[in-house]
């Protein structure tokens, strides 16, 4: 692996870093606290071209590579895990299949909108009966002449109540189980795609958790992405490309838990000499800043991989894994270090903890990635 | 028009105190792996250029004497689309003092070709010298305006802001000139868009070296330096706190006010 940046990863980090401290940071504790999506500054990211890193220039995206989406989403989230995860689903869940599996006239109808941030995109997979066990689709597709019908209920929606586009996973025929799912293309306003419910979670509070309704949604086959039954393996090719999101944000969240934490700690005075002169507290800092290089790099490795076009399954489960895990225990060192002020809410440690929990869940769970890992290396 | 924007790089003034460090013997900053960044008016000068090429079309070059990794900061500038850049990098030649780097910055914006503007930042970022507009407008024989926010362009001349206290002027004044911009409102620096810092990756900068300029050799170096810095230090900050009492959030303001009032800070 090439460790040195190259020119334009190094502008993309510098760029993110820039954005990120004078635009994200001074909003994040507000952002969290209103629980208010913040149009503004995800406006001002698709301006910049953050909102499509990977896409190629002609359908609106910036034109980089998955190292240079890793370099600044890990930057976003480092202000703002909210940010970073809007960012994210934009990006991975959205861009990227309409990019990977859609037809020409597809990439300019459903793709160039949201690459080029003026619209947003969501990832219709989860529902109420399907969550690690995605292939359990009980949305339907009813085929009728050039038309499918869509008629069910998705769950943990993200950006669902902003998106402009979503992508639904349906089945013609639950009895083929994988083989009978599909994905569409399908724009808000659709008759019969409504948002039903938001969610109120304990993280990530500016971004949107939405439940979407399909009452008899008609969708032209126009929208259908792939061929239908293909739908399946469209879902788990993106998840391999999501869950380097995944990991590069949480290798953000842990990061500013440590940044927080070795700053408080050199002026936090106990005992008449700052907490950061204590073995004990030095001892977790070293320990969360080598997680945290590890995280990057498993997370880097995995990018590297996906922009040679080589199979990065695994490795993205490794990274999604070990970088979400390390956020969990990083952020919690973080309010052990700040102390009761850790756990008040004045002080930002308890959000990066709060951020952080949900980066073991969403996009497999920690468990989920376990398996995918295990099935790679005995198959 | 063409304009030439003179950029410096310097260690990120943000970087938290306890990183900054002097070399004791070259009375330098010592630059370890610290943060670079474009000084920051100098950045000013380059959104002002920027938004003169958006009204008024043509080019904007980007001009830096530094290390070569300041090709660093050229490589910045071209990301917040500025078309060309010009790295002048020469072990030697970063030994001048100001003269000297006037001299230089003078030979190289003669050998890209006398523009329609040349912009500097009014201070530098890092030593805080004012100079080097007005010094390169007398090297190149052109007018100069300082500690301006703003330039237009009406009827084939120039307009441009300048900021004085309490107020500012409008000064008209004819092409080609040089200007050292300030800080303002309608000059801060825009953000490179993704798609701008790929094409900015990839775009060549050539590097002149000293040969490749013609240099006055008296006049530039360490040898020929006519400032000497003799002495510098890192101020040493002291930080008191003091707790203001009052019944009501308004009896504690006044006594605020009346304090920071007797402290001379407002």
């Amino acid at each position: 692996m090439d460790f040195e940046l190259t020119e334009e990863q190094r502008l993309f980090q510098e760029t993110a870093q820039q954005v990120a401290e004078k635009e994200i940071t001074p909003i994040a504790e507000r952002v969290d606290e209103s629980g208010q999506f913040p149009r503004e500054t995800i406006a001002q990211l698709g301006e910049l071209g953050f909102m499509g890193v990977a896409v190629p220039q002609e359908y609106g995206g910036a034109g980089a590579d998955t190292v240079c989406y890793v370099l600044a989403l890990e930057e976003i989230s480092r202000a703002c895990a909210s940010h970073g995860v809007i960012m994210s689903v934009n990006n991975s869940l959205y861009c990227e299949p309409v990019l990977r599996f859609g037809m020409e006239e597809q990439k300019r109808r459903f793709l160039a909108p949201v690459a080029s941030g003026k619209s947003m995109g969501c990832f219709c997979l989860s529902e109420p009966g399907a969550g690690s066990d995605a292939a359990n689709q009980q949305t339907t597709a009813r085929r009728e002449g050039d038309w499918y019908v869509l008629n069910g209920t998705k769950n943990f929606i993200t950006n669902g109540n902003e998106a402009d586009y979503a992508i639904v996973f349906a089945t013609v025929n639950k009895a083929l189980k994988h083989k009978g799912i599909c994905a569409f293309a399908v724009e808000r306003g659709t008759p019969g795609f409504t948002v039903a419910h938001l969610e109120k979670k304990l993280g990530i509070r500016g971004s949107s958790c939405a439940q979407l309704t399909f009452d008899n949604c008609r969708v032209s086959a126009e929208n259908l992405l792939g061929k239908e039954g293909e739908g399946f393996k469209i879902a788990l090719a993106t998840l391999d490309g999501g869950r380097i999101g995944i990991a590069a944000q949480a290798v953000g969240i842990a990061r500013a838990a440590l940044e927080a934490s070795r700053d408080y700690s050199k002026q936090r005075i106990q005992f008449g000499k700052p907490i950061a002169a204590n073995q004990a507290i030095q001892f977790m800092l070293a320990d969360m800043a080598t997680e945290i290089d590890a995280a990057r790099l498993l997370t880097l490795n995995a990018a590297l991989l996906k922009d040679r076009g080589l199979r990065h399954t695994k490795e993205s489960s490794m990274a999604k894994l070990y970088a979400s895990e390390v956020a969990m225990r990083a952020s919690i060192k973080g309010v052990q270090i700040f102390g009761g002020y850790g756990y008040m809410m004045d002080y930002p440690a308890q959000r990066f903890m709060r951020d952080a929990k949900i980066t073991e869940i969403y996009e497999g769970t920690s468990e989920v990635q376990r398996m995918v890992i295990a099935s790679a290396l005995l198959s | 028009m063409h304009t030439i924007v003179c950029i410096k790089q310097i260690i990120d003034p943000e970087i938290p105190a306890d990183q900054f460090k002097l070399d004791a013997s070259t009375k330098r900053q010592v630059r370890g792996g610290l943060s670079l960044v474009i000084s920051a008016y100098d950045q000013n000068a380059l959104e002002v250029a920027l938004q003169l090429r958006e009204k008024v079309g043509g080019k904007v070059t980007a001009l830096c004497l530094g290390e070569s990794g300041a090709m660093g900061a050229i490589k910045t500038a071209l990301g917040m689309a500025v078309d060309e850049g010009v790295l002048v990098s020469d072990p030697p030649l970063l030994e001048s003092d100001p003269f000297g780097v006037v001299h230089i910055l003078a030979k190289a914006i003669q050998k890209i070709g006398v523009p329609d503007l040349v912009l500097t930042g009014c201070v530098s970022g890092d030593t805080g010298d004012k100079v080097m507009g007005p010094l390169i407008a007398e090297e190149l024989g052109l007018p100069c305006v300082t500690f301006v926010s703003k330039v237009e362009v009406k009827d084939g001349k120039a307009l441009v802001r300048r900021i004085v206290e309490d107020g500012y002027e409008l000064v008209e004044a004819a092409f080609p000139l040089v200007v050292s911009i300030i800080s303002d409102d309608s000059n801060v620096p825009r953000y490179s868009k993704l798609k701008d810092i790929m094409v900015a990756a990839k775009k060549q900068v050539p590097t002149w070296k000293t040969a490749d300029l013609g240099l006055d050799g008296e006049r530039v170096g360490a040898g020929a330096a006519r400032l000497q810095m003799r002495d510098v230090s890192i101020p040493e900050r002291d930080s008191k706190c003091e707790i203001l009492d009052g019944e009501t959030p308004e009896e504690r303001a006044e006594r605020l006010a009346l304090r920071l009032r007797e402290l001379k800070v407002i």
